[in-house]
């Protein structure tokens, strides 16, 4: 690169001024990246500030230095994470080479990229989170971007540059804020997303694709919200709140799998206390979607207009074991309308008997105990009162840490520790019923759910997952929750109240109301309707809001007349009618624009500081065929913009206008 | 830049003031700019210094402009023991008389020529510079005023010359321009070196305006017009210079003053009067820009000029 070309160096402040605009595009990812990653990542963009790298000491650091780095960099996040082509990796990634490409960044066109990688990286923190909260955090880097623009288009001899700039972009933002609405409101939506956002495995809580001892336990220390609820009935007591999830009927002893077979099933005919609600689920990566056991029709978009059950698109299907599947995996929030039965009962499908009566080998203690209680029980009910009654009278533990077994387990839980965990209990209770004949499946879930005392919704957490237990009597599917025979309070009051003192219990379990707690009901019900109201607005509910509005299936330029109408409103109330009115005065102005743009097309440019009659002296020898012109141009032009009010007149504007439109075209006078 | 009177559109520029350009030209031979400034800056009823080395033409151009306007002239050599007295004047017992009488000193003159002023010891300077800015002196308790116009051109060396005393801030502030002389160019050099020495002309010269005349033109100066539209452009170069920070140069870094805001309208108005226009142009301030900035942003021509020129470019029009 030849010396002259050389980029004007970055100066102090617009040093500064980047620096804080990448700290602001980071900071949000220190939730969600790797710690190390972060430190690395933020050292760096501070390294620049610190060590003042002079042009020679660059050279070097371009050279050998950076692309040593950035290697290190993709090679210890390929170690760290395992993988290298997702999300999390690809975002740590980035989060590096910012301070990388920061610390080479010399003239101002380095700062502009730097300034899209910003952008870039403050976007990223949405594949993690959409909340309020999230949006918050990316208000810092906005704004600093916009200084950042300004500050690196300032030239160097301002001293002080920056803080103008910040009001002025404030200023741009909020100004942007009504063209922002009017197009979230009205810009055409896509009925999916063009592309999923990237999930990570394993990267989301919630219920897993089987049940093994510690496996909902671990859940149950989550405060994470699994889902929202908003009832449009009654809901229903604490003790009918069982909301399905994935349904298991293969045991190998240890672990509980659903069946390898998938077939559709029936819903149940609505019979019972009918209860009708909306679910706004949390992503989590699997295809469940939760219903109240049990649904009695497929769960619909919300539609608040409709009547209930008419004909939109089904969002899932139901099995024969009664979950709901939605058609892909639940990558991003999702809302859902759904009637149930709150019955506990349904039919079964024919060979449901003959696939719920496996038994793994082991746990010879545990069947021989149910053949001899069968064997003295007068029918299968009574063998099943027998089971939960012998569950109450025996000293059972409910907690969170039973001792860990592993021989045999439910024979160890049964005969010898006693203590377990809902888990524990279904399992070994299903168990129980296929060793004496009768077809038995463990179902997981959720269980309760908390009324938010402000948002009038039920927020059901991770920490409420459950699993229960489903025996097959009389050809129909009978729910037997031996927790609740154990300890009834978690069915009626929530884990909280169930857990012996001392336990370790999310915070947001326990069952008394600190103010603490309640803040963070409040906060969940503000994140709610931030959820519903923004991230939640899709193809249905702006379709909802524009019949609202009395645009509904209006042809396109009403829409166009509308938007532009606003634009109108929008543009006097912000550049303000003092502008327009300077504009008509300043016809002059425009004039000698043109004039000027036309000259510069043909190849002379004015300087901005060039005044008219040295513009035209210079014009004037590089033309000297319409000389003449030009400097008359350019007179009429000084005499009215700096001459005395009494010389400005129509005629004179005029005059100008037509000297103006005299001037040969571009073409022309470049060929001369 | 060479502005030559508009074709269109402009008042009639005063003969006599076009013959004073031309006489003076002929003169000091070559220094168009120059001598223009300072014609302006009489205009404008500012004072003048010229910073160069000796010889090259500064008390010519003094004697010359007193000559052409028929104004009385008088020179000072500043030196190292000049007495404030020297240059105001002195009162002496009269033993006729029995009473004091005042000698009025060489200030009392429309045109004065303060040469070399920082040899001399800032006790002087200050009362050299008090009368120019009050335009009166007070002697023994009498005041006494100075002759209208009043036009004081001082002189000083290069700072770097042995045996100077800089003149502080404040006192460089009571000049309305600074100007550079300079080298002649090879032609005008050779038309001097052929035709002798031009000081000698002077007393020949035929002067083509008075004291009376003078003011009219000064009145007429201050009335050409000034649009909105240009102090807009002066605010800007204000406003630029205020906010330059010490990034240009190492030197320490003062903004304009509103006075210099204030003179700096007054010199454009004298140049665009001398290009017989009926009101200021950008480029009328841009002219001046230069020698009325260049030592208030860094103490002399020499620093301040470059300095005020890249402002200049900095500044776009508004």
């Amino acid at each position: 690169m030849k010396e002259n070309t050389a980029p004007t160096p970055l100066t102090r402040t617009q040093l500064g001024v980047l620096a804080a605009l990448l700290l602001c595009a980071q900071m949000p990812l220190w939730a969600h990246i790797d710690r190390w990653i972060s430190v690395v990542g933020t050292a760096l963009v501070i390294a620049r500030l610190v060590f003042p790298f002079d042009r020679s000491n660059l050279r070097n650091l371009r050279r050998w230095l950076l692309p040593g780095f950035a290697l290190a960099a993709a090679i210890g996040i390929r170690v760290e994470y395992g993988y290298f082509l997702a999300r999390d990796p690809c975002v740590a990634f980035l989060y590096v080479l910012v301070g990388i490409k920061f610390l080479e960044a010399r003239g101002t066109r380095d700062g502009a990229l730097l300034v899209c990688l910003a952008l870039f990286l403050a976007l990223t923190q949405f594949f993690y989170a959409q909340t309020l909260l999230a949006a918050v955090a990316a208000m810092p880097a906005l704004l600093a971007t916009g200084i950042a623009l300004a500050v690196l288009r300032t030239s160097a001899a301002a001293s002080e540059p920056w803080r103008p700039h910040v009001r002025a972009t404030a200023r741009l933002i909020l100004q942007g804020v009504p063209i922002a609405a009017l197009l979230f409101v009205l810009f055409p939506r896509l009925a999916a997303p063009l592309w999923g956002s990237p999930l990570e495995s394993g990267a989301r809580t919630g219920l897993s694709e089987s049940m093994s001892p510690g496996s909902i336990s671990d859940l149950s220390l989550s405060d994470e919200v699994a889902f929202r609820v908003e009832f449009s009935s009654a809901p229903p007591p604490p003790s009918q709140r069982y909301w399905r999830g994935p349904v298991f009927a293969r045991f190998d002893g240890a672990t509980w799998r659903p069946l390898y077979k998938l077939r559709s099933g029936q819903f149940v005919p609505p019979s019972g206390r009918a209860a009708d609600y909306t679910v706004t689920m949390e992503p989590h990566g699997k295809l469940w979607l939760f219903a109240l056991e049990h649904p009695t029709g497929p769960p619909h978009a919300p539609n608040p207009d409709a009547p209930a059950g008419a004909a939109t698109e089904a969002l899932a299907i139901v099995t024969y074991d009664q979950q709901l599947l939605a058609k892909a995996p639940i990558t991003q929030a999702v809302r859902y309308t759904v009637r149930s039965a709150t019955v506990d009962t349904f039919a079964a499908l024919g060979n449901d008997a003959s696939d719920n009566l496996q038994l793994p080998h082991g746990n010879p203690r545990t069947i021989e105990f149910a053949r001899d209680l069968r064997a003295r029980s007068a029918s299968d009910r009574a063998y099943i009162t027998a089971v939960l009654d012998w569950f109450r009278t025996e000293s059972f533990v409910y907690t969170l840490s039973p001792d860990l077994l592993d021989r045999d387990p439910v024979d160890g839980f049964l005969f010898d520790t006693h203590r377990g965990f809902c888990e524990h209990f279904a399992g070994a209770f299903a168990l129980l019923m296929r060793a004496a004949g009768i077809p038995s499946r463990v179902v997981t879930g959720y269980q309760g759910g908390e009324m938010n005392p402000t948002g009038e919704y039920m927020i059901v957490r991770q920490s409420d997952a459950h699993a229960w237990a489903e025996a097959l009597l009389d050809g129909k599917w009978q729910r037997i929750d031996p927790t609740a025979a154990v300890a009834p309070s978690r069915i009626e009051r929530g884990i909280g109240a169930a857990l012996p003192a001392g336990e370790r219990i999310p915070y947001l379990a326990r069952i008394e109301m600190t103010w603490l707690k309640s803040l963070r009901l409040h906060w969940d019900s503000v994140n709610y309707h931030w959820q519903r109201g923004f991230v939640g607005f899709n193809l249905e509910r702006q379709h909802d809001f524009l019949r609202d509005i009395g645009l509904k299936g209006a042809p396109p330029w009403r829409i166009v007349a509308l938007l532009a109408a606003a634009a109108f409103i929008w543009g006097i109330s912000v550049l303000g009618f003092s502008r327009l009115r300077r504009s008509r005065d300043d016809a002059e102005v425009a004039l000698w624009r043109r004039a000027c743009r036309k000259l510069a097309r043909a190849g002379l440019e004015r300087r901005p500081d060039e005044g008219p009659l040295a513009y035209a002296d210079r014009a004037a020898v590089r033309w000297p065929a319409v000389a003449a012109l030009i400097k008359a141009i350019a007179e009429r032009y000084a005499l009215l913009r700096y001459g005395p009010a009494a010389a400005r007149t129509e005629e004179s504007v005029a005059q100008l206008r037509a000297s103006v439109s005299s001037l040969p075209p571009a073409r022309e006078l470049r060929a001369t | 830049m060479s502005l030559r009177p508009a074709e269109t559109r402009t008042i009639p520029l005063p003969e006599r003031l076009a013959a004073v350009v031309d006489t003076l030209g002929s003169i000091v031979v070559g220094k168009q700019t120059p001598l223009r400034l300072a014609l302006a800056c009489l205009l404008a009823r500012g004072h003048l210094l010229i910073e160069d080395i000796p010889g090259v033409g500064k008390s010519t151009l003094a004697q010359a402009l007193a000559a052409t306007l028929g104004l009385q002239y008088a020179r000072v050599q500043f030196t190292s023991d000049l007495l404030p007295a020297d240059v105001l004047g002195v009162s002496i017992f009269d033993p006729a008389t029995h009473a004091f009488r005042f000698h009025s000193g060489p200030i009392f003159h429309s045109i004065v020529l303060a040469d070399e002023i920082n040899r001399a010891p800032p006790k002087t300077q200050s009362a050299l510079l008090e009368a120019m800015e009050e335009r009166q002196v007070s002697i023994d308790g009498n005041t006494r005023p100075l002759p209208d116009p009043f036009f004081v051109i001082a002189t000083q060396n290069p700072a770097e010359q042995i045996g100077a005393y800089p003149l502080p801030e404040s006192q460089l502030d009571r000049f309305l321009m600074t100007i550079e002389l300079g080298y002649p160019e090879p032609a005008a050099e050779r038309e001097l070196l052929l035709s002798g020495d031009r000081r000698v002309r002077i007393a020949d010269l035929a002067p083509c305006a008075d004291a009376a005349t003078l003011l009219a033109w000064q009145r007429e100066a201050a009335a050409v017009h000034v649009a909105p539209a240009l102090l807009d452009y002066v605010q800007a170069l204000l406003a630029a210079s205020r906010g330059a920070g010490a990034t240009a140069s190492g030197s320490a870094h003062r903004g304009l003053s509103p006075r210099a805001g204030l003179l700096l309208v007054a010199a454009s108005r004298a140049w665009a009067l001398l290009a017989g226009r009926p009101m200021v142009l950008p480029e009328d301030v841009q002219a001046v820009f230069p020698a009325v900035a260049g030592h208030r942003l860094a103490g002399s021509a020499r620093a301040g000029g470059p300095q005020a020129k890249t402002l200049l470019r900095a500044v776009p029009l508004p």
